[in-house]
């Protein structure tokens, strides 16, 4: 695919990721300055989604590295397969010749490629997924903005591996804590919100066409109002929407009522303390009030 | 390429983000340069989407962007009229200067004042200027007074601007900005300073002038910081040669060398005990309009890390950690935790308090403790209480001193002073500083 603002744009619709402008430019930029393109946003906002989109619109294999607390290079990069050397070892004790044995030990045969070198070595371009970034130590990161500024790495053992195909990487961040200016200059920033009303009609209408006009926008308006109330401290997704509308389906609702809101709630609001603070600060009741159809076109 | 003569427009451009508090790398720049050669110029919202995608790194900056972007790409006339404003603010503001200069004169001549400390004394209300030029009118009347008094009375000036100040809960004004191009200053002007976050202003203001209509957003921004110091709080693991856990793969690794024989052992541990916590809050008179925000950080903290032990104090020393652990909300723990310790809005006495963590409480002391203190540091007793604060400070290990005082007000502070001298201490009067302490490295 020639990559062209209006054609990944199209893609992106056929491939049913409901988006706006922005999004599609950065990413453009991001592809054509061959720069990883770091996705910050709160959970739920469709970050990881836009990396599997990426990979269907160029029909190219997603390799995930999910990031966590204590990952390190040996999970991330490569790794010797150990347990296959001390095999070959034991087998080989009383025959081969030491030099040998320790070349051979460190071949290729023995090398794990964890989801960077995978990335790196794969020889079509693939879409790099490196998840919640923002868990893993400094140190890491330090790490990684290496890796990432030449596309090679340093085997010690078998020594310099550069990229056949620069991967397409994206990095996603729910930003709990502030990455390094470091990594940040490498990479083109996207910051993604929670959808307009609109958007997330249209992506409900994508996603579940069963789900008529009118359901659609109530629940689009409902979910808008409980994202703006400050104390729900876990947000609804996108996710959490389509759901709740599945939920609101299967109990063959075509509208919000009071009594659907409050058997369905929980599919888009998952601790007590947000359910109180809903209850308090908003209750099903307004809810209904608040979301006839007529008036979401107005918005 | 991009033509020169955008190449210049969009270096500064540049330039404008960063006195406006955007962080720009040069390699960004060289970024955002490539990015525009990609695109159709022409298009404005392309060329705003690409300058943000390839300058702005931070949710925060993203305003202050689109607000610079607009004004600085803003039509010819749009310019001109921009530039307008800022001459006109500034005559206003040098007829205000000379104003106040005529005015605060002694016996014809004009008092040695700040252009900061002018515009003090034209921010304030007519009664209080009244009473100002009232008073110098009275000690230029009086017996005996010559020139030599004028030192006197404008140290007496000084301080009482300083002190009006403080009591309308007034900001410092703004001071005059640099020359470095009147049209850039017009442009920072136009975006306005200071906006440098979600949520234009709020950051850098002090915590006690943040208006009620604005409360909820200071409380996410805060409980946000809680959360992000919770997340430092509890990272653990760092590869280690002490003790736990055994990190199997890199012994394997390791002990390829001696044939596979595992002889030398290598462990994953925790990277350290999680900091023991203790909070340790003024909640006098002075403190009123930041114990609020100060309390609402320490419950986003309970709420995400256990064992933190929380105290307040103004007169004596009250434990208030079980009504954090309660669980409940926090504008239910708030007001019940008010009612019962008593010892809200009082005078402050930290010698007592500091006696009373020491002697009451010596099982919260030890050497995995990090100590943090919220207080202005105006207290009672200040030698006593910094002799306590010396003798604490050998029991945990380490105190970290949060001062709500505004910065430019330390220097006049003593006890500010004689506390630095044993504690470490950092500015914390507004949510942009709280930011600042918990993205340094002090609990790492």
């Amino acid at each position: 695919m020639e990559i062209t603002i209006a054609a990944l744009a199209k893609a992106f619709r056929e491939a049913g990721y409901i988006t706006d402008e922005e999004v599609v430019i950065t990413v453009y930029l991001a592809l054509r300055l061959e720069k990883p393109l770091l996705l910050e946003g709160a959970p739920g906002v469709g970050k990881t989604e836009l990396a599997k989109v990426l990979a269907a619109v160029f029909n190219t294999e997603l390799i995930r590295l999910q990031c966590y607390e204590g990952l390190d290079e040996n999970k991330a990069l490569y790794e010797w397969n150990y347990q296959r050397q001390l095999l070959k070892i034991q087998i080989a004790k009383e025959t081969a010749c030491l030099e040998d044995m320790e070349q051979d030990l460190f071949s290729r045969q023995y090398l794990l490629e964890r989801p960077l070198l995978k990335a790196i070595q794969a020889d079509r371009k693939v879409v790099l997924l490196i998840d919640e970034v923002d868990k893993t130590d400094e140190e890491f990161e330090a790490f990684l903005f290496e890796v990432l500024s030449d596309f090679q790495v340093s085997v010690p053992e078998l020594g310099t591996l550069s990229a056949r195909h620069i991967p397409i990487v994206v990095l996603t961040s729910n930003n709990e804590r502030e990455l390094s200016d470091g990594l940040k200059r490498r990479c083109v920033y996207l910051y993604l919100d929670y959808p307009t009303v609109e958007r997330e009609i249209a992506i409900i209408r994508s996603r579940l066409p069963e789900a008529g006009e009118r359901l659609a926008a109530e629940v689009a308006r409902a979910v808008a109002l409980v994202r703006s109330e400050q104390e729900i401290k876990k947000k609804p997704s996108i996710a959490e929407t389509l759901d709740w509308t599945r939920s609101l389906l299967a109990l063959d609702k075509d509208r919000l009522s009071k009594s659907a809101v409050d058997q369905t709630l929980t599919l888009l609001l998952k601790n007590k303390a947000d359910l109180d603070v809903f209850q308090k600060k908003i209750g099903a009741a307004r809810l209904e009030e608040y979301v006839p159809a007529e008036k979401a076109h107005g918005t | 390429m991009v033509p020169e003569y955008l190449e210049n427009s969009i270096v500064r451009f540049i330039h404008l983000l960063r006195r406006l508090g955007v962080r720009i790398g040069s390699g960004e720049v060289l970024d955002a340069l490539a990015a525009l050669t990609l695109l159709d110029l022409s298009e404005r919202e392309t060329v705003r989407v690409a300058l943000k995608a390839t300058l702005v790194k931070r949710p925060g900056e993203r305003a202050v962007f689109d607000k610079a972007f607009d004004v600085f790409f803003a039509p010819p006339e749009e310019r001109e009229r921009q530039q307008e404003t800022y001459e006109q603010k500034k005559d206003a503001d040098r007829e205000i200067l000379a104003q106040a200069g005529r005015e605060l004169s002694f016996q014809g001549t004009p008092l040695a004042l700040s252009d900061s400390e002018k515009r003090i004394f034209a921010g304030l209300p007519e009664k209080d200027r009244q009473n100002l030029l009232e008073f110098i009118k009275k000690t230029e009347e009086g017996k005996k007074v010559e020139q030599n008094f004028r030192p006197v009375l404008e140290k007496v000036i000084k301080g009482s601007l300083v002190y009006r100040r403080q009591g309308q809960g007034l900001l410092t004004p703004s001071e005059e900005p640099a020359r470095d191009g009147q049209e850039m200053e017009a442009l920072v002007e136009a975006v306005g300073a200071g906006t440098v976050d979600g949520s234009p202003g709020l950051m850098q203001e002090d915590m006690r002038a943040i208006s009620e209509r604005d409360l909820p957003q200071a409380r996410e921004l805060i409980r946000k910081l809680a959360r992000q110091l919770a997340d430092r709080i509890t990272r653990r693991y760092r590869r280690s040669k002490k003790r736990q856990r055994l990190d199997l793969r890199r012994t394997i690794r390791y002990n390829m060398r001696h044939g596979g024989t595992l002889f030398l052992l290598r462990y994953r541990s925790r990277r350290k005990q999680k900091p023991q916590l203790l909070l340790f809050c003024d909640v006098s008179g002075s403190m009123a309009r930041y114990v609020g925000f100060v309390l609402q950080f320490i419950y986003g903290l309970h709420s995400v890390v256990g064992g933190i032990e929380s105290f307040v104090f103004s007169e004596k020393l009250a434990r208030v950690t079980p009504y954090f652990r309660s669980g409940e909300d926090f504008s239910t723990v708030m007001p019940e935790m008010i009612n019962r310790s008593g010892e809200w809005g009082r005078g402050t006495n930290l010698a007592v308090a500091l006696r009373g963590l020491i002697q009451d409480y010596a099982h919260v002391l030890s050497g995995d403790t990090h100590m943090i203190i919220v207080s202005d540091t105006k207290t009672l007793a200040l030698f006593e209480a910094a002799r306590e604060l010396a003798q604490l400070k050998r029991k945990v290990k380490e105190v970290v001193w949060l001062n709500t005082l505004p910065r430019q007000e330390w220097e006049r502070a003593q006890s500010v002073d004689i506390f630095r001298k044993i504690v470490r201490m950092y500015s914390c009067n507004t949510i942009s500083d709280l930011e600042k302490v918990m993205r340094g490295k002090i609990f790492s």
